[in-house]
């Protein structure tokens, strides 16, 4: 343990000696603040402290990531390339303690730099509202939402199988199917047709979400109804006038005694706009429920339409905004320890510029994981078993930035739960990292440091 | 446990791209250096000195064969531990400078931080880059680079020392110093193994010899053995007058012999360091200039040095009696007192003749012999005062270390 530590130790003191991780740090210093007085994002506030977050945390990230690969490999290939290596293998160091020794060396390194440009990006979007003297009203809009970190619960996903197979009975009984075209297909469209109707409201109608597991954290505080109308014919105004009721619905159902407050919104909103209601949170239900009731008065004269997946969402605050900052943190932490496990098993092997182009290819095509997962899936229809057991496991072990972006959570406020940064820990680090750190010890085991590779 | 090093038919072969065999560096080595001895490994460039060295350090895996090195394999740590190596060239980090590279090597061995701190001070005394202990190493030349490496390679206190080519780009002085160094450590029951195509150092340290060709030991024994000529007498004697000449060479030509009378030659070796040592004494008076051309002096002022040794010696006094220092051995009949230790004439000495510019090498007329005499035994005194210090401080490391250490001695003599 002691030979790891001096090793980590001197790993940290040449990535600083050697200027490596200064470049980073003078370029992070005086780009942050720079950003923070130049971005004026849409005019507003928040829409300033949005821009810079999101900015300010991508840029952290970008180069801490870059910093973290340089420094990984250099650490390893130099060693190896100027054979101080040779003094050290030599002396009471196994190798795997030696690969150790600097992984850890480089992510204490990453530790600190992250600390430290998380804490200036942090003071700078607290103390952004005092400096630009923000009214009273744009301060408590921003504590509602931007200074907070709220869960989203979105309605669940009703299953229409059942009713999809019914109606396709139903139709192939009295011979209304169209000619010709296949059952996938039909069932498809019906599926389609029903997803539809349950998520609209026709004229004079009303539909009601139900919500289980509503926890905020303090029931003096706000809930939100965030939504976004779609129509089937746009009205003159492009409004949309509505009756919104919100708490829980059971009371009235069964006649029991009110014992939380149900309350009523009238209100006329652009269509395809997202808004937001705040209601007080005392709303919810001892056990958690609350209704969402959504009324179509025959004002409107058009069948409104909640798009799928944003169309309605339920916020509440559930974390504080320092919180979820911290938790973002942790998961551009989480990040930079695949990386330099990455490096780590690019150096065992490559040389310094090799093993640069190929832990940065890794890295950008992490960064479009969606889009490269999906491309695979795609393309690879075709061939299953070749493909499922060779290319399938690489590109799984791929790893995904882009799906788990900080500022993806901390510019719409939304909580980045522990729940998440749990799973992300556990596939990112514990599972693919640990495989490729495993990888570069084997690798290095079996390596001849001496011999010289050409 | 009867040999330090033994190899049984080691063998490395250099593939091609292909796998195809193309180089055979060491080819069937059978080689055996027993405990308490210096043997050298001879050879021309290219002959596998080096590969040998790293096939026994597992810096290369063999093709055949195999090497035990203290009983073990050498990437045991429990072996490692007592193995202390340079190799070649001074491969240091060089954002370090002499200090922390000294430090950091014992921290790798686990060394307690009192113990690091005393053997390094001691090592950057003993190599003689006190001094210059605060500057990155990066910048140093290629000797102070050797010295440095060669610190480092006794920082554990080793029980066997691979030396590779240690004389490399060193000084006259340096080679000397590295010389002296290895006969008092193989005095001191340690091992040495080096390579070297230097023969004249070889011959001046080594017990044995191995000379390699193509990787295969050509010839091998103990240098007397192997250099004596025995139908040649040598006879050495003060010098004698002319009447006693005559009658030894009538004594010899009764023998029916002839014989040659010369003055005997000084060793160039011997002449530069007399020289070196007395124009460092000639020089005295002008002690305050910046001199140049040895290469430790171009950083270095002698009132620079002095003052800040001064200093670093009364640190050490004040934390050796505020510390209670390192129980009293029992075999300590010889050791010096710390305080003796730490005395700072000789130190200052030892330095001092490193960082003097050597006058233009023209002989001085008044070559006193008497001063040089006494140089030699106080650097000598020195030299064995930080030895002592680093052997036989008394830490819980090295107690572990000197166990087998007196185990195996007593085996030696059986054998």
């Amino acid at each position: 343990m002691r030979s790891i530590w001096a090793v980590a130790t001197n790993t940290i003191r040449q990535a600083l000696r050697m200027k490596v991780a200064l470049i980073f740090t003078i370029l992070l210093l005086v780009l942050l603040p720079v950003m923070a007085l130049s971005m004026p994002g849409d005019g507003t506030v928040k829409g300033r402290l949005q821009t810079f977050v999101s900015y300010g945390l991508s840029l952290t990230s970008l180069l801490l990531c870059l910093l973290t690969i340089v420094v990984s490999i250099y650490t390893l290939t130099n060693d190896i390339k100027q054979k101080q290596i040779f003094t050290v293998l030599t002396k009471p160091v196994r190798r795997f303690q030696l690969l150790l020794g600097k992984l850890l060396g480089v992510i204490l390194l990453d530790v600190v730099l992250l600390v430290i440009f998380s804490a200036i990006i942090y003071t700078i979007t607290i103390y952004t509202p005092k400096l630009l003297n923000a009214g009273e009203e744009e301060l408590i809009s921003l504590d509602n939402e931007f200074f907070t970190a709220r869960a989203s619960l979105t309605p669940p996903k009703i299953d229409v199988t059942q009713e999809v197979l019914e109606t396709y009975n139903k139709l192939k009984e009295t011979n209304q199917l169209l000619p010709g075209s296949s059952k996938a297909d039909d069932i498809y469209v019906l599926t389609l047709r029903k997803e539809l109707e349950k998520r609209a409201v026709p004229v004079g109608r009303e539909l009601i979400w139900q919500f289980q597991n509503v926890k905020p954290l303090d029931p003096n505080q706000s809930l939100f109804i965030r939504f976004k109308y779609d129509v089937s014919v746009s009205p003159a105004d492009l409004n949309i006038y509505s009756r919104w009721v919100i708490g829980d619905d059971r009371q009235i159902k069964y006649g029991t005694e009110m014992k939380t407050p149900i309350y009523t919104f009238d209100r006329k909103d652009f269509i395809r706009t997202f808004h937001e209601i705040e209601v007080p949170a005392d709303a919810v239900a001892e056990d958690d429920y609350l209704a969402v009731g959504f009324f179509n008065p025959p004002l409107n004269n058009t069948v409104v339409i909640f798009p799928p997946d944003d169309g309605l969402e339920v916020l509440y605050k559930a974390d504080s905004f320092t919180a979820n900052f911290i938790k973002a943190a942790l998961l551009i932490l989480l990040r930079l320890i695949f990386l330099a496990c990455l490096g780590i098993l690019a150096a065992s092997f490559l040389s310094f510029p090799v093993a640069i182009l190929f832990c940065l290819m890794i890295f950008l095509t992490g960064t479009i994981s969606g889009f490269v997962l999906e491309s695979f899936d795609v393309m690879s229809k075709g061939l299953t078993g070749f493909y499922y057991y060779t290319i399938r496991p690489i590109v799984q072990l791929l790893p995904q930035f882009d799906k788990f972006n900080p500022t993806k959570f901390l510019v719409p406020a939304r909580l980045l739960s522990w729940l998440l940064l749990a799973k992300v820990a556990g596939l990112m680090v514990c599972v693919k990292a640990i495989v490729l750190l495993l990888l570069a010890l084997l690798i290095f085991t079996y390596r001849e440091v001496a011999k010289v590779i050409i | 446990m009867e040999y330090a090093v033994e190899t049984f038919s080691l063998t490395k072969i250099f593939p091609d791209w292909w796998g195809r065999e193309k180089v055979c560096a060491v080819d069937d080595l059978n080689l055996q250096v027993r405990y308490n001895e210096v043997f050298g490994l001879l050879g021309p460039n290219g002959s596998g000195k080096t590969t040998t060295l790293k096939l026994l350090l597992n810096l290369l895996y063999p093709t055949n064969g195999k090497a035990l090195v203290l009983g073990g394999d050498s990437s045991d740590p429990q072996i490692s531990a007592r193995i202390g190596f340079m190799p070649e060239e001074s491969y240091l980090y060089r954002y370090l400078n002499a200090r922390e590279t000294l430090d950091f090597y014992g921290r790798i061995f686990g060394l307690p931080a009192k113990v690091r701190k005393t053997r390094t001070e001691a090592l950057l005394d003993m190599v003689g880059l006190k001094a210059v202990a605060n500057r990155p190493v990066g910048t140093f030349s290629k000797g102070m680079a050797r010295r440095i490496g060669l610190a480092q390679a006794l920082i554990n206190d080793p029980d066997l020392l691979i030396l590779d080519e240690p004389t490399t780009g060193l000084d006259p002085i340096g080679t000397r110093q590295i010389k002296d160094l290895i006969l008092e450590l193989a005095k001191r029951g340690k091992t040495v193994l080096l390579c070297s195509h230097l023969l004249a150092d070889v011959e001046d340290v080594c017990d044995r010899i191995a000379i390699l060709y193509g990787g295969r030991i050509q010839s091998e024994g103990k240098v007397r053995e192997l250099l004596q000529q025995t139908h040649k007498t040598q006879i050495t004697t003060a010098s004698i007058s002319d009447t006693a000449i005559e009658k030894i060479k009538q004594i010899v030509q009764d023998e029916n012999s002839d014989c040659v009378i010369t003055s005997p030659m000084d060793k160039l070796e011997t002449f530069f360091i007399k020289t070196v040592a007395s124009a460092r004494e000639q020089a005295r008076p002008t002690s305050g200039v910046v001199s140049d051309g040895t290469y430790i002096s171009d950083f270095l002022t002698a009132e620079h040095a002095e003052k800040s040794r001064r200093a670093e010696i009364l640190d050490k006094l004040v934390s050796a009696s505020l510390s209670p220092q390192a129980p009293p051995e029992p075999p300590a009949t010889e050791q010096p007192t710390p305080v003796e230790t730490y005395e700072p004439k000789p130190d200052e000495q030892l330095l001092e003749k490193l960082t003097r510019k050597p006058e233009p090498p023209k002989p001085k007329p008044v070559v006193k012999p008497q001063p040089v005499e006494s140089e030699a035994a106080r650097q000598q005194q020195n030299k064995n005062s930080i030895l002592d210090q680093l052997t036989d401080r008394s830490t819980p490391q090295s107690h572990q270390t000197d166990q087998p250490d007196k185990s195996r001695t007593g085996g030696t003599s059986d054998a």
